[in-house]
C-alpha cells in the first residue's frame, strides 16, 4: 500500500494514562479514512508509551491507515534496531509503515537512558551514518553482511532484513541548516512542526529551499522530499488568526492554500480530541483532496 | 498440563494470526514469538493487538552491555519501558522472560506432548497449521477443561486478599479477574479509571445474595457496586476489590397498563428504558444522559428533564426490590418494609442492592420539544442570574438545564439544554423564548422528537467497555435562587479556571411538591442543583467554598470529596439519624460503603446535641 502523494493524518500523544483514548483516536482515523497516525518517541518519558509498541500494537487495531514514529528518537534506538522493527511492521501491517526520524533533543535524558551524549553536530552525523545502515538492513539484494566502519556506528558482518514489502520512507525532523541539508540529500520526507517555525510560512519557505539546495546538490529531485507539517491544536470554534481554526471550509482554504502557496505535501493535526479527529477526516480531509484532484 | 504454540516468523502474517487464533480458540496457554528474521518484540505486539486474550511470550534474550557504537542491540532501559507500555496496551498479555517450558519437535503427537509436560508443565511446539492446534487440543483434552480454568499466567495477575478459587459456582463462569480476556471491559467506568481485584456479573437476586454472601468474607476490600457505570460518588469501580455489576439484570417489562407501572432490573439503561416505554405515550424521569444506569440513579434521585413535570425518578418509584448485606430478598413498598422504602429513596446504596424496580411512568407528549441552544455571554454573573429566574420561572412542563466552563477572552459560552413537554411548535418556541434573552444566540437546535431522542443520544457501550480514566473531581449543592451574589462568586470560580464543566440543574415544580421527610432524599425547596467538576480537589476547592456559603446540602450522586463531614451536607440532621438507625438494622457491619457510607453509629458531637 503506497501513501498517497497528498496526505492528510494525525499526530497523537502516546499518553500511557490514557492508552484506550489513544487507540480510540487511531482507530478513529483509520475508519474515518485520514491516510497517516504518527506518534512522538520520547522512550526517556514515562507517561508516554513507548512508541515502537504503540505503533506495532495500533498496527494491528488498523486496517487502512498509515503508522509512522515523529520522529523516531536515534539516539536510544540503534539503527538496526529500528530498521528491523520499520521493516518487520511494514511486512505484518501490509506495506503501511513509514520512518520519520531524528537526531534526538534533550540529551540528558538520554544520557539518563543510558544513550550517549552528543553535540548536535555530532547528532546529525550519526544520523547520517544511521539513515545509512538503515538502508542496508533493508537491502536484502546485496550480499554479504553489513560492515560498517563509521565514527558512531561500527559493525563487522551485521545480518541484512527483513526486508519490507514497500519502499518505506525516511522522514527527518529537521529545522537546523545541517539537517536540512541531510535531508535535501538522504530523505524521502521532511516533517517540521508548525510550532517551532519561528516565523511561520516565510520560515517553512527557507528551510524548503535548503532543502532543495542540498537535493540539487546530490543530484536529486525536489519531489524527491515529501514536505509535511505537523500543526498543533486546531480547532472547529470560532475563526481566529491560528492555523485549522475554525468552520471545516476554513481549514479547507488553509490546507488548499499551504499546498499550492506553500509546498505542503501533507499536514498531521496534533490532537487528543476525538470529535477533532472524526470531523477533520470527515468534513476536512474529503473537501481537500476533492479539490486537489479538480 | 498446559500446551504453547510457537510462532516462527517465517510465515506470511496471515498465517501467523491464524494460528495464534487457533491457539486462543482452543484456550491453549500461550504463543511464544521465535521469528527467523522478524523482529521478535513487534512480531508479539502485532499479535497481541490482534488477538483478544491468548498470552503471547517472547523468549529473553540475555541482558547485553549496551556499546553505544553496536547498530543492532537496544538500550534495556528502553526494552523495559517498552514491556511496561505492551502492559498497559494488552494487560498481562505479553511478557519476554526466560523459558519456563520444554520446546517438543515440531509435529511432536499428543502423547511425546503430555510426557514431555509432566502433570504441571508446559510444552510448547510448532505447528504446521490451525487443524494440528485443534487436534491437538482436541487428543490434550483441553477442549473439555471448565469454563472456568485459567492458565498459569492469568492466575500469576490475580490480585492478593480474594479467595478466587472460593467464588460461588453460581458467578464463577461469568466473574471477571484481571487476567481475564474481558477485563479491560470491566475495569473502568465512564469516569473513573479503575483496576478492580475481581468483577461478579449476578443475573438473579439469588445470585447477587451469592456476590454479597462472597463480599462480606472479604470486607477488607473496597466494593463497588455497578449498575451502568456512570457513578461519580458511587465508587462502581476500584483497585483491587470487588465490584458486583448489575448490568446484566437490564429487563423492562410493563406490568400494569391502567397504572403505567413499568418493573426495570438496575442493569437497563434510562435510554433503553426510554426507547421501550415511549411508544405508549409514556416517560419516566431521569436525568440528561441516557447512557446512566437505572439501579444508581433510581435509589439516589435523579434530577432529569421532565423533573419538574414528574418529580424525581424516586418519586416514581412504586416499589424496589433488593437483596440485603445478609443477603436477604425483600421488597420495599410503601406497605412492605415502609422504613426500608423510604431509605431506598435517596440513599439506597448504602442499604442493598436493587435487583428490580417499579416505577409509574408519567404521560408524555409523542413528541416533546428538545432544545440544545449555545449562547455567548460577555458577563457570566448576569447570564446566571437571568437564567435562574427564567427557569425557575417556566411552567412546569419547560425543565432547562445549564452547562458552562472558564470563560475564554472574557466571554463565556453558555448551553442550555432542556424538554419542553409539548407537541406545539409554537407552544415549545414561547417557553424557549424568555432563556434567548441570556446572550447572543451562537447556535440553536429545537427539534420535536419523542423524549427517547432527548436522552437518547449517549453511544451504546460497546464491547470493549467504557473508557473512562482518572478519578472525577466535583461538587455539588443546592440553591434556593440563583441570586447576585451566589452568580458572582461561581463567575470568580468559573474564571479561575479549576472547573471545566459547571452545570445548574432546574429543580422545583413537581420535585417541591414531596414532603422533604417521605423520602431519604430531602432537599426539596431547592430551585436547583450546582455541580462543578474541576481536575483537582485542591485546585476547586477556595472558590468552590464561596459558592457553598450561598448554598446548603448536596445530591450525593455529584459529590466526590471523601471528607465524611459531606455527610451532613448531603442528608440534614434528622433525615440522617433516621438512617443511621435504619444502618444499624439493616447493614451493622457496612459492608455497603461505597456511595457516602453512613455509619451507623451516631457520632458523640451529635448526641450531645441530641441530649
Amino acid at each position: 500500500m503506497t501513501l498517497p502523494d497528498y496526505v492528510l493524518g494525525t499526530f497523537v500523544t502516546p499518553s500511557a494514562r490514557d492508552a484506550r483514548q489513544v487507540l480510540d483516536l487511531v482507530q478513529a482515523a483509520d475508519r474515518g479514512g485520514l491516510d497517516l497516525v504518527t506518534f512522538q518517541d520520547h522512550p526517556y518519558q514515562p507517561a508516554f508509551l513507548d512508541t515502537s509498541t504503540l505503533l506495532a500494537f495500533a498496527a494491528a487495531r488498523t486496517e487502512r491507515v498509515h503508522l509512522a514514529a515523529n520522529v523516531a528518537n536515534l539516539p536510544l534506538r540503534p539503527p538496526a534496531v529500528l530498521a528491523r522493527a520499520a521493516a518487520s511492521l511494514d511486512i505484518l501491517s501490509g506495506g503501511r509503515f513509514e520512518l520519520g526520524i531524528g537526531a534526538g533533543g534533550f540529551p540528558d535524558a538520554i544520557a539518563a537512558m543510558g544513550g550517549r551524549r552528543l553535540t548536535p553536530g555530532q547528532g546529525v552525523e550519526a544520523l547520517r551514518e544511521g539513515i545509512g545502515i538503515i538502508r542496508q538492513v533493508w537491502d536484502t539484494e546485496t550480499r554479504g553482511g553489513i560492515r560498517v566502519e563509521g565514527t558512531y556506528y561500527r559493525a563487522a558482518g551485521m545480518k541484512r532484513g527483513p526486508r519490507p514489502v514497500h519502499d518505506i520512507g525516511i522522514w527527518v525532523g529537521a529545522y537546523k541548516p545541517r539537517m536540512l541539508a541531510l535531508t535535501g540529500e538522504l530523505g524521502d520526507g521532511w516533517l517540521p512542526s508548525w510550532s517551532y517555525l519561528p516565523d511561520g510560512w516565510a520560515s517553512y519557505a527557507e528551510m524548503n529551499a535548503r532543502i532543495d539546495d542540498a537535493a540539487a546538490a546530490a543530484g536529486r529531485r525536489p519531489e524527491q522530499v515529501r514536505r509535511m507539517l505537523n500543526v498543533m491544536g486546531g480547532s472547529f470554534g470560532p475563526s481566529s488568526d491560528e492555523l485549522l481554526s475554525g468552520p471545516p471550509r476554513v481549514w479547507v482554504e488553509q490546507l488548499l492554500e499551504a499546498r499550492h502557496e506553500h509546498r505542503v505535501d501533507g499536514v498531521l493535526l496534533a490532537t487528543d480530541d476525538l470529535a477533532t479527529t472524526e470531523r477533520f477526516a470527515a468534513e476536512v480531509a474529503p473537501a481537500v483532496r476533492e479539490q486537489l484532484a479538480a | 498440563m498446559e500446551l504453547g504454540l510457537v510462532l516462527d516468523g517465517s510465515r506470511p502474517p496471515s498465517e501467523l494470526l491464524e494460528l495464534a487464533q487457533a491457539a486462543e480458540r482452543h484456550r491453549l496457554a500461550m504463543v511464544v514469538v521465535d521469528p527467523d528474521d522478524l523482529d521478535a518484540w513487534t512480531l508479539a505486539v502485532w499479535i497481541a493487538g490482534s488477538t483478544d486474550t491468548i498470552p503471547v511470550v517472547v523468549p529473553a534474550e540475555p541482558d547485553v552491555e549496551p556499546v553505544p557504537t553496536d547498530p543492532a542491540t537496544p538500550y534495556p532501559q528502553v526494552v523495559a519501558h517498552a514491556a511496561r507500555s505492551a502492559d498497559t496496551l494488552a494487560p498481562g498479555r505479553l511478557t519476554r522472560t526466560e523459558p519456563f517450558w520444554v520446546r517438543a519437535e515440531a509435529g511432536a503427537p499428543a502423547p511425546a506432548l503430555r510426557d514431555l509436560a509432566g502433570a504441571d508443565g508446559t510444552v510448547v511446539v510448532e505447528v504446521a497449521d490451525p487443524e494440528e492446534v485443534a487436534r491437538l487440543a482436541r487428543e490434550l483434552g483441553l477442549d473439555e477443561r471448565p469454563a472456568t480454568h485459567r492458565s498459569p499466567a492469568v492466575r500469576a495477575r490475580r490480585r492478593p486478599g480474594i479467595d478466587y478459587d472460593g467464588v460461588p459456582a453460581s458467578l464463577a463462569e461469568r466473574a471477571v479477574e484481571p487476567g481475564d480476556p474481558g477485563y479491560q471491559a470491566v475495569s473502568s467506568t465512564y469516569l473513573r479509571g479503575g483496576a478492580p481485584g475481581l468483577v461478579l456479573r449476578p443475573r438473579t437476586p439469588e445470585e447477587v445474595a451469592d456476590a454479597l454472601a462472597f463480599a462480606s468474607r472479604h470486607r477488607h476490600l473496597p466494593l463497588g457496586v455497578r449498575s451502568a457505570g456512570h457513578g461519580i460518588s458511587g465508587r462502581s469501580t476500584n483497585r483491587g476489590g470487588l465490584v458486583v455489576d448489575v448490568g446484566a439484570m437490564d429487563e423492562v417489562t410493563v406490568i400494569d397498563r391502567a397504572s403505567r407501572l413499568v418493573r426495570i432490573g438496575p442493569g437497563a439503561t434510562w435510554k433503553k428504558v426510554a426507547r421501550t416505554i415511549g411508544p405508549r405515550g409514556w416517560a419516566i424521569t431521569s436525568g440528561d444522559y441516557g447512557g446512566v444506569g437505572v439501579g444508581g440513579l433510581a435509589t439516589a434521585g435523579g434530577i432529569g428533564l421532565l423533573s419538574r413535570e414528574q418529580g424525581l425518578t424516586i418519586d416514581r418509584v412504586r416499589a424496589v426490590e433488593l437483596v440485603l448485606a445478609d443477603g436477604q430478598q425483600v421488597r420495599a413498598s410503601a406497605t412492605e418494609n415502609p422504613d426500608l422504602f423510604w431509605a431506598v429513596r435517596g440513599a439506597g446504596a448504602s442499604f442493598g442492592v436493587a435487583t428490580a424496580f417499579e416505577i409509574e411512568a408519567g404521560p408524555v407528549s409523542r413528541a416533546v420539544g428538545f432544545a440544545q441552544l449555545v449562547l455567548v455571554v460577555d458577563d457570566i454573573a448576569d447570564a446566571l442570574v437571568t437564567f435562574g429566574e427564567v427557569a425557575s420561572a417556566a411552567p412546569r412542563d419547560t425543565t432547562v438545564f445549564l452547562v458552562t466552563g472558564r470563560p475564554q477572552g472574557g466571554r463565556s459560552v453558555v448551553q442550555l439544554f432542556g424538554v419542553v413537554d409539548s407537541d406545539d411548535g409554537e407552544v415549545v418556541v414561547e417557553r424557549l423564548n424568555p432563556f434567548v434573552r441570556l446572550g447572543l444566540l451562537a447556535q440553536q437546535d429545537v427539534r420535536l422528537v419523542p423524549y427517547a431522542d432527548a436522552i437518547g443520544w449517549a453511544p451504546d457501550v460497546g464491547p470493549e467497555g467504557h473508557h473512562g480514566f482518572g478519578e472525577p473531581v466535583s461538587r455539588s449543592a443546592f440553591v434556593d435562587a440563583v441570586t447576585p451574589a451566589l452568580a458572582r462568586d461561581a463567575a470568580d470560580l468559573l474564571r479561575s479556571g479549576a472547573v471545566h464543566f459547571f452545570q445548574l440543574r432546574t429543580m422545583g415544580g413537581a420535585i417541591a411538591d414531596v414532603d422533604p421527610q417521605a423520602t431519604a432524599f430531602a432537599h426539596r425547596h431547592a430551585a436547583f442543583n450546582v455541580a462543578a467538576m474541576g481536575s483537582s480537589h485542591d485546585a476547586l476547592r477556595p472558590g468552590w467554598e464561596r459558592v457553598r456559603q450561598h448554598a446548603d446540602g448536596l445530591y450525593l450522586s455529584f459529590e466526590t470529596d471523601t471528607d465524611p463531614a459531606r455527610l451532613a451536607d448531603a442528608f440534614p440532621p434528622d433525615t440522617l439519624a433516621r438512617l443511621r438507625e435504619l444502618k444499624r438494622r439493616y447493614d451493622p457491619e457496612q459492608l455497603l460503603r461505597d456511595n457516602f457510607a453512613i455509619d451507623p453509629a451516631t457520632p458523640v458531637a451529635a448526641q450531645e446535641t441530641l441530649s
